[in-house]
């Protein structure tokens, strides 16, 4: 190990443990055979089995991953449109009020978000109507709420380092604007946008708080059913469940780095 | 590359495809909201199958969640599961539910007279709710712990464990927690004193705080649900708590198989007895179809196969032949006629006995 101290790689591996040995465990119980998840007692893929005919944790898990994908979807297109404006058209009128209102659900509590969404749609359903009922919509608003004032942080700083020169000279070339924007900018940060996609993805897939605020009948996602089951013990299901959707995110995670080594 | 154009299109595909199909027109839905793991796995599917109304599952994790949803309003639910004291009590009190219409409900005449008596405390002619689930209020224990610190013959079924600050003070070592719920733990140090676990006698109560005062020190904890993993990996030795939590962690430590036992005993002094309801919200979109539920849940086939997979003790009398043999059998579940005798219903208390309790529980929980 010529080069390298042994202190540096202790806190290398120590750094790796700590992050990974929870999902390496929760991965190992969901191959244990007791109904307890802490206590192990043989290899078994029972848990699998009656995963699959689980319908309620699967449907929220179903439910979960629609309202992050179309949140992240949403998301990203308004959180770019709002740092655009913010690096790219100065000092327009109101725009400190609207970068403080564009960073306020960063640090704002979850419980605020959740309590106050959900006394406006109350509201909005007594005098227009709209939301019918509380569930799949009115969670999506409230996760691109916060997970736009993500995806925008991300896309401003990348906007912000951008090299302008690029765009300017398809200007002198002839490019109308919007041809500049989709074909000159928007593969310049799309890295960002991914960026921003992914969090908004997670932070909608992990959220409890607001998502119970607002949820509403037919509409329990799954961090909502894994809490409930609490009470009568968590099922190891969960554990495979988990163990799934961490080996479908190494898998997207394995093409998309592929993909990137290939260009 | 990709065309922005291309790129466009992909992206309406996908939220089209995203945000599901719309809901079946004419197709009827009952919108059910109970606690996780709380019916049979084939309770609904076989309501399903007999009345054609789909029926939609939604969980909650504790009475708290559900009483905010309903009190924000139009919650969209059809039919919940509230406990009888203090939520469901309070609920009838705020006019969250709607009457039942009892004509609609062939079998209510199958549910046990005691627990409808109890019921009708809060509910006077049982006018809104229909009991599902029920159990007590006792003590959890682990027997050898308890024997280590006490001898050998030292009676299990008794407040005395908690109240008696002798042997309160012996089991502190091993660890003693009491439920975080004043009406709780005053009903059970009344009960342990002889008095009416009800009295709202301001003697009465002084008596009981100061009794809680005594034995305030040998105290590890007061929480309303950690005593389950607690009791089951033996860190504390005696739990006051709900009788279907103290069997899931005899169950939990049984299945641990690291020497620790877990038994449940209602205390020979008398004990809560706790009652979870059905009712139906006042604004309930489909109050046909949660009757209907309901009715299908008053079937003795149906109710005891719930009970065979919770482990719960259910309220129908004409369900209890068809219950598995273990589980009728079990005391701690369905326990034996003289038991039952001196079980009791929380009674309601006004705002100001409230208050008080409420006081009297801060200054005894701070310990000062």
């Amino acid at each position: 190990m010529k080069g390298r101290s042994w202190p540096l790689l202790s806190v290398l591996a120590f750094g790796y443990a700590f992050l990974y040995i929870p999902i390496v465990l929760l991965i190992l119980y969901s191959f244990n055979e007791s109904r307890l998840v802490t206590v192990w007692s043989g290899f078994s893929l029972k848990w699998y089995g009656e995963l699959v005919h689980n319908r309620q944790l699967l449907e929220s898990a179903w439910l979960s991953v629609r309202i992050a994908a179309l949140n992240a979807t949403v998301a990203v297109v308004l959180g770019t449109l709002a740092a655009n404006a913010l690096v790219r058209h100065g000092r327009f009128r109101g725009r400190t009020l609207f970068e403080l209102l564009l960073t306020a659900p960063l640090v704002m509590p979850d419980v605020i978000i959740g309590l106050s969404l959900l006394l406006l749609f109350v509201a909005m359903q007594q005098t227009i109507g709209w939301p019918e009922s509380r569930g799949f919509t009115t969670i999506t608003i409230a996760h691109i709420t916060f997970s736009l004032a993500y995806v925008s942080v991300v896309v401003r700083s990348r906007l912000l380092r951008m090299d302008r020169s690029l765009e300017e000279a398809a200007m002198d070339l002839g490019a109308h604007p919007l041809t500049v924007y989709l074909q000159i900018t928007l593969p310049l940060i799309a890295p960002a946008l991914l960026a921003g996609w992914l969090l908004a993805f997670t932070l909608s897939l992990d959220d409890l708080v607001i998502a119970s605020f607002v949820s509403g009948p037919g509409a329990t996602t799954l961090p909502m059913v894994i809490y409930s089951s609490v009470r009568m013990g968590i099922s190891p299901q969960i554990n495979a469940l988990a163990t799934l959707i961490v080996a479908l995110v190494a898998i997207a995670v394995l093409i998309a780095g592929q993909s990137m080594r290939r260009r | 590359m990709l065309q922005a154009k291309d790129l466009g299109l992909a992206l309406v595909i996908a939220l089209a495809f995203i945000s599901g199909p719309a809901a079946r027109a004419g197709e009827q839905t009952v919108h059910v909201y109970n606690w996780n793991d709380y019916f049979a796995p084939d309770t609904l599917t076989g309501f399903e199958q007999e009345t054609g109304i789909r029926a939609v599952l939604d969980l909650y994790d504790s009475n708290e969640v559900l009483e905010a949803k309903l009190l924000a309003g139009s919650s969209g639910y059809d039919l919940v599961f509230p406990t009888t004291h203090p939520f469901a009590a309070r609920h009838l009190k705020a006019g969250l539910y709607q009457p039942l219409d009892h004509s609609k409900l062939p079998g209510l005449e199958r549910l046990d007279p005691d627990i409808m008596a109890n019921l009708a405390k809060v509910d006077p002619g049982n006018r809104y709710l229909v009991p599902y689930m029920w159990g007590t209020t006792g003590l959890g224990i682990n027997p050898d712990r308890v024997h280590a610190a006490l001898g050998e013959d030292a009676p299990l079924d008794t407040w005395g464990l908690i109240f008696d600050p002798e042997q309160a003070k012996k089991l502190a070592g091993c660890g003693i927690s009491l439920l975080d719920d004043p009406t709780e733990v005053f009903s059970a140090a009344l009960t342990y004193l002889g008095k009416d676990p009800n009295s709202q006698a301001p003697e009465d109560l002084e008596a009981a705080a100061e009794l809680i005062k005594q034995v305030r020190p040998y105290i590890r904890y007061f929480h309303s649900s950690q005593y389950i993993s607690d009791l089951a990996n033996g860190a504390t030795c005696v739990a006051h708590g709900y009788s279907g939590d103290i069997l899931q962690a005899r169950e939990r430590a049984a299945e641990a198989n690291k020497g620790v036992t877990v038994i449940y005993r209602v205390p020979r002094e008398g004990a809560v007895l706790w009652v979870d309801v059905m009712a139906i919200p006042k604004d309930a979109p489909n109050p046909e179809a949660a009757h209907a539920l309901i009715a299908y849940l008053l079937k003795p086939e149906v109710i005891a196969a719930a009970s065979n997979h919770i482990f719960y003790a259910n309220a129908n009398s004409a369900a209890t032949s068809l219950l598995s043999a273990e589980l009728r059998e079990d005391p701690e579940i369905y326990p034996p006629p003289e038991v039952r005798a001196r079980l009791f219903t929380p009674s309601e208390r006004s705002e100001r006995e409230i208050r008080n309790l409420n006081r009297l529980w801060t200054r005894l929980k701070s310990g000062r």
